[in-house]
């Protein structure tokens, strides 16, 4: 579960990229995170997983205050940044140790998590090579897997499906079905919106570091009675927000 | 040309774009005062200059020797720019990130060559304004050279340069256009650099011995004369010799022909390199950034190996694989701590003469070696020899866009911050020990004065690993577009010679003040000092771990 209380923050004095923001995804639930380009959504998940401090309001991650409780909060998350070029020197294996060793996992738990996350997403042949040599899609798959390792209870993911081919895309939106399914909390923004309409549970939709729009995707049809394509339904609510 | 010039400025944008576009996050008072600062550190360099330039003319006119000054310096930025530039330019020319935006364009080799090249120049020229430009003009001051000795010396700082950045580069130039055929990018990369190292290297001993191996008779002969000395530096490089001649002369006409001369040769010298490199250039870039890519060819599948280790070992374990598996930072921050200390106290090992050695040791024969004096004097050479281990300074920086890593992991960011100057440590250690060894060798300490003498440099360098880290969390470089910004192109690396200054000074002092005292008296306190100085370094890690990571987002 994560709550996001009364949350505001400004990189700049005076210009709000956050704007008393108030969100909380519950257990069992996808919550997609959507809006245009530079609306906050980074911004959000930077703040949730402690990269950035609000300047107002506070973050609860199971409960746990992540500027007041770092540690416990961290260890109850899941991070897939927006950017997956990470430790291109080390290879795949052993970024995936290094995770492992972070969160405490077991010789034979990890060997098991490794072998299913990274077949699944069929970079298991490549363990033994650098990440360098990795293509976009497949960094971003590994570190996917180095995030799901420790089987945390929330998924935070900035943009996770850029760069997946089709079939990880859809492992992907497996893997958060049965994750939400089993109580647990996924958190991702999102561009596309036909992920957000067939995955999500509820979505949010920020513009401009403001919340425009919470709940079901059906709700959101209702409420702007629109019935074009969803680009039009989208451009309507964000510009009118 | 114009697009030569366009190129020239993004490149130069992309050298200097740092911190400064975080800054951001600061406001009102606080911004201004990295500039003071900034203004503060570039006066101390120009005294620091200033004043060893002064000593160092005031002792050659003394022996009317002070046009061997002008020869030095020159010599120095030669020396200097061909060094620098092994490292500099195998990186911009072929490990920029914006290749992969630069290549797609409808450019020209010689255009990019020639941008690239520039740029190269130009930050050469910021380091000259230190290494020549102020002692030069130190050295018209206290000559009291007229007008024409100052306008010769900007057209000399101008021109000097550019040669020996030229060489380098072609030498890179053809080595690289053999990048296609290695399989392994990063090893070339390191082998490529090494190469490079020992050609350029190489190419100066032999034009040095051309100018003629001298005997001791001839040698002492040619300093008798006035200024004899200037003619066993001149000749070492073909430009030198001209501007020496130009800086030194006082007929404006042999000034006009010797910058002439130097004008022909630097634009030649272009001509040729832009011939090479409009052939050779782009093979080689291209070669280098999709060679290596021999994923489909490996067959061989290794086991992978699912391993268990305690925190504190994976976590420095990583550090140690990526600073090893970067060649930039391979060889600017784990090889210095090992070559640097063999390399100086061999060149100075063979460079003095058998006689010398032996006075040598009827000297230490003499002397107290179990002193103050002699104990910070090794101390001194320790502390100049881990100054420049980058490990710690640019903990932070080096991960680049991958540095909020530490602030979403759940492991403590102290923690994460002492894993970090682990490894200065342990290089610095490295350091210690061979300095120690050879110190030993030669000086033979008191079995407790070496080891009171490892402890203090140790404290010393433990402290300055923690003041290093959070001079980096507090100036993170972290936009950067090759590893080589980091460790080059990086104004906190000022900080490690300030505070090794500063500790050389501490040393300094104690050794002053304390003389009559005994050894282990001084070197107590210096153990007192500098475990003081590192507790209270490491409480403010400690008590503002999170504050001091604000930067990092
Ligand atoms: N480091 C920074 N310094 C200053 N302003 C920033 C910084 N990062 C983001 N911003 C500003 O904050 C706002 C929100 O940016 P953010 O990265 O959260 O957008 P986003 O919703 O993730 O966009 P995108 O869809 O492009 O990923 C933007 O207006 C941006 O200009
Ligand atoms: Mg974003």
């Amino acid at each position: 579960m994560i709550e996001i209380k009364n949350v505001s923050k400004s990189y700049v004095k005076g210009k709000k990229s956050i704007d008393n923001l108030n969100l909380e995804i519950k257990n069992g639930e996808i919550f997609g995170f959507l809006g245009p380009n530079g609306a906050g959504k980074t911004t959000t998940i930077r703040m949730i997983t402690g990269i950035l401090d609000a300047d107002e309001g506070e973050i609860l991650i199971d409960g746990n205050n992540i500027k007041k409780n770092p540690l416990k909060a961290k260890k109850s998350f899941g991070f897939v940044p927006d950017s997956p070029d990470m430790f291109l020197k080390l290879k795949g294996i052993e970024y995936l140790n290094f995770m492992a060793d972070i969160y405490d996992i077991d010789v034979q738990s990890r060997k098991n998590k490794i072998e299913e996350l990274t077949k699944k997403f069929e970079i298991y042949e490549n363990l033994n090579e650098q990440i360098q040599s990795y293509s976009h899609g497949m960094r971003q798959k590994i570190v996917i897997c180095g995030a799901l390792l420790s089987e945390p209870k929330n998924w935070i993911l900035d943009e996770p499906m850029t760069g997946l081919d089709p079939k990880s895309s859809f492992d992907l939106k497996e893997m958060m079905r049965m994750h939400a399914k089993s109580g647990k909390t996924v958190f991702f923004s999102t561009h596309i919106l036909e992920v957000a309409e067939k995955l999500c549970d509820r979505v949010g939709i920020i513009n401009k570091g403001k919340l425009v729009f919470v709940g079901t995707f059906e709700a959101l049809k209702e409420k702007f009675k629109e019935n074009g394509s969803l680009e039009e339904l989208f451009l309507e609510i964000t510009e009118k927000g | 040309m114009k697009k030569v010039i366009a190129l020239t400025n993004v490149f130069l944008k992309s050298s200097f774009s740092n911190y400064n576009s975080k800054m951001g996050i600061q406001t009102g008072s606080k911004k201004k005062l990295p500039k003071v600062l900034y203004f503060i550190l570039i006066l101390y360099l120009i005294a620091i200059f200033a004043f060893l330039s002064y000593n160092l003319i005031d002792g050659f006119i003394k022996i009317h020797q002070e046009k061997v000054f002008i020869g030095m310096i020159l010599f120095g930025i030669i020396g200097f720019a061909a060094f620098q530039s092994i490292f500099s330019s195998i990186n911009s020319l072929y490990f920029t990130k914006d290749s992969e935006f630069i290549l797609p364009l409808p450019l020209k080799p010689y255009q990019i060559i020639s941008a690239r090249t520039i740029v190269l120049i130009l930050l050469e020229y910021i380091i000259e304004f230190f290494i020549g430009f102020v002692p030069l003009v130190m050295y018209g001051y206290q000559t009291g050279s007229g007008i024409l000795y100052y306008i010769t010396m900007l057209i000399a700082l101008i021109l000097i340069p550019i040669f020996p950045i030229l060489l380098v580069s072609t030498v890179i130039m053809i080595i690289m256009s053999f990048a296609r055929f290695a399989k392994n990018k990063n090893r070339f990369q390191i082998i490529a650099t090494i190469l490079a190292l020992i050609l350029i290297i190489a190419i100066s001993l032999a034009s040095g011995s051309i100018s003629g191996e001298m005997t001791n008779e001839q040698m002492a002969q040619m300093l008798m004369k006035a200024n004899g000395m200037l003619e066993l530096i001149k000749g070492y490089f073909p430009s030198l010799d001209f501007l020496v001649n130009a800086l030194t002369s006082e007929n404006i006409f042999v000034v006009a022909i010797e910058i002439i001369k130097t004008f022909l040769i630097t634009g030649v010298a272009f001509g040729i390199y832009l011939f090479i490199a409009n052939k050779i250039y782009l093979k080689g870039l291209v070669g280098n950034l999709f060679s290596g890519n021999s994923r489909k060819t490996k067959i061989r599948l290794k086991e992978n190996d699912y391993k268990n280790s305690k925190l504190y070992k994976t976590y420095i374990g990583k550090e140690f694989k990526i600073l090893a598996r970067n060649p930039v930072f391979l060889m600017q921050c784990l090889a210095p701590a090992i070559f640097i200390p063999i390399i100086m106290i061999g060149i100075v090992y063979l460079q003095t003469n058998s006689i010398q050695k032996e006075g040598f040791q009827l000297l230490f024969s003499v002397i107290n070696v179990n002193s103050i004096q002699i104990a910070s004097i090794v101390l001194g050479i320790i502390e100049f020899f881990t100054m420049f281990i980058y490990i710690s300074i640019t903990a932070i920086s080096r991960d680049g866009s991958n540095a909020v890593f530490i602030k979403y992991i759940p492991v403590s960011l102290y923690k994460q911050y002492i894993y970090k100057i682990v490894p200065n440590m342990i290089m610095s250690l490295f350091s210690i020990v061979i300095t120690l060894i050879i110190a030993q060798i030669i000086l033979k300490f008191n079995i407790s004065v070496l080891i009171a003498i490892f402890a203090v440099s140790s404290l010393m360098s433990l402290f300055q690993s923690m003041l290093m880290i959070i001079i980096d969390l507090k100036r993170p470089k972290l936009e950067w577009d090759s590893e080589y910004a980091v460790v080059k192109q990086n104004f906190n690396l000022i900080f490690p010679v300030i505070i090794g200054l500063v500790n050389i000074g501490i040393l300094a002092l104690v050794t002053v003040f304390f003389k009559n005292l005994s050894i282990y008296i001084s070197l107590g306190v210096l153990v007192l000092v500098f475990t003081l100085a590192t507790y209270f370094a490491n409480r403010y890690l400690y008590k503002n771990q999170e504050e001091l990571a604000r930067k990092i987002y």
